[in-house]
């Protein structure tokens, strides 16, 4: 689905990305993990054109995407959820919800039945359901990154890029978080994930990446990720 | 400034100082000159727009306040060079001080439009005013007299020279001391500035009142460089002429400055004249083909995203070629280059070039030498007293419209303790930080810190009193780099005015360097000394959440408030934190923490309250909020850690 050869990107004189390789297939959970500065945010951008790269290629179905711009890539079936919960703070949520199925509008994909996928993406998340008609501002942190998410899946996506879904939220929305990610690949939804608490992202991937200033030093099956000694010292700490 | 910029500025000085020599033609003389007057404004008008990045569109009346008030002065009084040039700086300054009274209201396009306004009604008092002013009949004015001799066109040519130098030293100083990057920091992030004790509303008032100084200077001299000053001068096209000056040289730069005023003043007169059309048109297709080639083959830009500006310079040139007159073309194609000019090089031309050749690595700035040896800790020790109540809260409410975002909610933090705040989010934890530094004022309640009360107080006075804050979405300045940051945090420590700054005294020299000395101290603290000249908005995220924590150390705090430092950090990095929330407190510091990361929580804290809809529903030791049902159901869930 998505494949990535030796990405070399970064911002301005800084190269943060020294050559990476990752292969995402169809309907599978890859996550990526790391340290502060390592590169995952950038490896999401350069990904959805948000920066771009200066080396290597990026393609989407075997389709070079990589110095497209981010609203083509974005026609082209791939969703990007970015961190942060960059939500329309002054517009409501179905709004923004809508917004999210805006490029399957103009592209050459199918369009399908927006008001349908709606009251899916509504389903899926309870919460927005109850505050749909308020402005995506006034919605708390939590509220926010489902938003995003939810935004995300309004595309149909070929595959969802997620950055860290479950930052500055409350443990029990971080449990309501990896329950939706769990769904949505119980959907077969292909997903690309990076996320701070890296013992339960490996528990929902099926792969697994290690990024080590701008380079893979490790990857492989999740559940061996799990498992291995260097990377369990080195991330996934106590607990969570 | 570094001794190559400064022997390159010698030699152009030199240059320039010895124009005079070369050719005894008045016009170019009388150019030049203009170019320089031009120059003194820009690096005012710099200020304003480049550094605190407020619009400003009233700077044509500004220059024509100065203007005005060495006319009027000479005029009526007769008044000598010493007493006009000075008190064109002074009454300018004051209507600099009555046009930052908007600025203090509005941003954006709207303060564009009072500015706006505010030149506007300058041009029509200066009209109107005919008993001070002879209205539309212009005043003249000769060249002045220095020491009973009237000086000449080269005499004066040196004076408008030596005052150039003057002002730069004096601008580049105050924008490299503490005033230049409170400037700074009010562009970067408002509330922070706040937040760090550097007062927006008193700093953006500094920044026009300094920047309109150097307008009226500017209009002095050009009243006696003119020698006949009329309203009509001071117009719309003059104030967006400037602007554009600042914006095609480019930003946050004298040199810029200096080369937008040459811009604004020459290329109208080039385009005079078809033969020098020719030529320029020539030299710029030759200098972006080879400027895209040299960024083409840096990897900076793309070959396709170059030809347009590389074909479209040699059509230009071409155009030129084939043009038999040029006097209808002449308005089209200025509008044309300056347009070519804003389009595509947004950073301006100094921006470009500086991008063009910067070098890898760390920007150059402030040598990141320490002095060697021991030396002491960078934090202040605020042990005194410990286990007195430190911050007391007492029925506070928030009220938002028919929302109650904190709702009658009690807080009693000891001194030198951490107390963490969670909750689910939108549970009022944030909002709570928001009131105790005086970003909200409560709806009800007292809020006791240290005995005094903090209700109702400005957040830069707050912060100075000794609460110090970071942010739960990031508010760095983003432009200046990590050092910088923290040295705005050490605002406070600084004492010496705008004189000192000018003259470099030794108390400035001195307050710097121990700002420099424990900025990266500070820096160090939370262990990101290699990355001290990095700007802020380069750092990842992680270490931008560190860098906060050392600038709100700056202010040498009685009380912390963290809101959730560990928020897209990864294990490794949570243990780090731990680590510095527990050094802080070794030092004295009270804590409150607001975060999710139970580990952290339960790992650092003293006592824990919990918020739920903006009411407090528990509170004690981590293991026995942790134990508590009502917690368990809102916030922890079934199986968090």
């Amino acid at each position: 689905m998505l494949s990535i050869k030796n990405l070399e990107a970064g911002y301005g004189k800084v190269q943060v990305l020294h050559g990476i390789s990752i292969e995402v297939p169809k309907g599978k959970v890859v996550t990526l993990i790391g340290s502060n500065g390592a590169g995952k945010t950038t490896t999401m951008r350069a990904v959805s054109g948000m920066i771009k790269p200066t080396a290597g290629e990026i393609s989407l179905s075997d389709k070079r995407i990589d110095g497209m711009e981010s609203y083509t890539i974005a026609k082209l079936g791939l969703a990007h959820s970015p961190e942060g919960r960059r939500v329309f703070a002054t517009m409501t949520v179905t709004d923004n919800l809508i917004l999210g199925a805006f490029p399957r509008l103009t592209g050459s994909r199918p369009k399908g039945d927006v008001a349908n996928d709606l009251d899916k993406a509504l389903e899926l998340f309870p919460r927005l359901k109850e505050r749909r008609t308020q402005l995506a501002g006034t919605l708390s942190g939590g509220e926010q990154q489902m938003l995003a998410m939810a935004r995300a899946v309004m595309l149909n996506p070929e595959i969802v890029l997620l950055d860290e879904p479950s930052m500055g939220l409350a443990p029990i929305l971080v449990e309501e978080v990896f329950r939706i990610i769990e769904d949505l690949k119980s959907r077969g939804v292909t997903m690309l994930l990076v996320e701070q608490f890296a013992a339960a992202a490996l528990k929902v991937a099926d792969y697994g990446y290690v990024l080590e200033n701008g380079r893979i030093s490790v990857h492989g099956d999740a559940a061996k990720l799990r498992d291995d000694p260097a990377v369990k010292a080195a991330y996934l700490g106590g607990g969570h | 400034m570094n001794s190559k910029s400064l022997i390159s500025g010698i030699v152009g000085f030199a240059l320039l100082a010895a124009a005079p020599l070369y050719t005894s033609n008045p016009y170019y003389i009388h150019m030049i000159g203009t170019i320089m007057i031009y120059a003194i404004l820009l690096f005012g008008l710099d200020i304003v727009v480049g550094y605190t990045g407020q619009v400003s569109l009233g700077h044509a009346g500004l220059f024509g306040v100065g203007s005005y008030t060495a006319g009027v002065l000479f005029f009526k009084l007769g008044a000598p060079l010493w007493v006009i040039i000075p008190a064109s700086i002074g009454v300018t300054a004051g209507f600099g001080a009555l046009l930052a009274l908007p600025a203090l209201r509005v941003t954006g396009p709207y303060l564009a439009m009072v500015t706006l306004a505010f030149g506007t009604i300058i041009q029509i008092l200066i009209n109107e005013m005919d008993f001070l002013t002879e209205g539309p009949l212009g005043i003249k004015v000769p060249k002045p007299s220095l020491g009973g001799v009237q000086l000449n066109e080269h005499a004066f040519y040196w004076m408008v020279l030596a005052l150039l130098v003057v002002s730069l030293v004096v601008v580049d100083r105050i924008l490299k001391s503490q005033l230049g990057r409170a400037f700074e920091a009010l562009r970067g992030s408002p509330v922070a500035s706040d937040c760090m004790g550097v007062s927006v509303y008193r700093y953006k008032v500094y920044a026009f009142v300094i920047s309109a100084g150097f307008a009226g200077l500017a209009g002095c001299l050009y009243a006696y460089s003119e020698q006949y000053i009329s309203p009509n001068t001071y117009n719309f096209e003059l104030t967006v002429l400037f602007l554009l000056a600042v914006i095609m040289g480019g930003r946050k730069s004298r040199v810029g400055s200096l080369l937008g005023a040459a811009i604004i003043v020459i290329l109208p007169k080039l385009l005079d004249d078809l033969e020098m059309f020719r030529i320029v048109a020539s030299t710029l297709a030759v200098l972006i083909a080879v400027g895209g080639a040299i960024a083409v083959s840096k990897k900076m830009t793309t070959p396709k995203a170059m030809a347009l500006p590389v074909l479209g310079t040699i059509a230009l040139a071409g155009f030129s070629f084939w043009l038999q007159s040029i006097t209808d073309w002449r308005l089209s194609i200025f509008g044309l280059m300056i347009l070519f000019v804003v389009y595509y090089l947004q950073d301006g031309i100094v921006g470009f070039v500086r991008n063009l050749f910067a070098r890898k690595g760390p920007r150059a700035g402030h040598a990141v030498v320490r002095t060697a040896g021991e030396h002491k800790d960078a934090i202040m020790n605020a042990a005194a007293g410990a286990g007195q109540d430190l911050l007391i809260a007492k029925g506070v409410l928030m009220q938002f419209g028919g929302l109650k975002a904190i709702n009658q909610v009690d807080i009693t933090v000891k001194r030198g303790t951490i107390h963490g705040l969670i909750g689910p989010n939108g549970s009022g934890k944030s909002t709570m930080m928001n009131v105790l530094t005086g970003i909200y004022v409560p709806t009800a309640g007292s809020i006791e810190f240290s005995g005094r009360s903090v209700v109702g107080r400005t957040s830069s006075d707050i912060a100075l009193s000794g609460i110090a804050r970071t942010f739960q979405n990031v508010q760095l300045f983003g432009e200046m780099t990590a050092l910088q940051n923290v040295q705005v945090g050490l605002h406070h420590t600084f004492g010496s005015n705008i004189v000192d700054v000018a003259l470099h005294t030794p108390r400035y020299n001195r307050e710097e360097a121990a700002s420099v000395e424990r900025g990266l101290g500070l820096i160090e603290f939370v262990g990101l000394a290699d990355l001290a000249n990095e700007e802020a908005r380069n750092l990842p995220y992680g270490k931008q959440r560190l860098l906060e924590i050392a600038r709100a150390l700056a202010l040498d705090p009685q009380l912390l408030l963290l809101d959730e430092p560990a928020a897209g950090l990864t294990a490794p990095d949570i243990k780090e934190l731990i680590t510095i929330i527990r050094k802080i407190r070794d030092h004295g510091i009270t804590v409150i923490l607001i975060e999710h990361h139970m580990d952290v929580v339960m790992g650092v804290c003293d006592n824990v309250s919990v918020l739920d809809f903006g009411q407090k529903i528990a509170e004690g030791k981590p293991a026995e909020v942790q134990a508590n049902e009502k917690v368990i159901e809102a916030y922890l869930g079934g199986t968090a850690a």
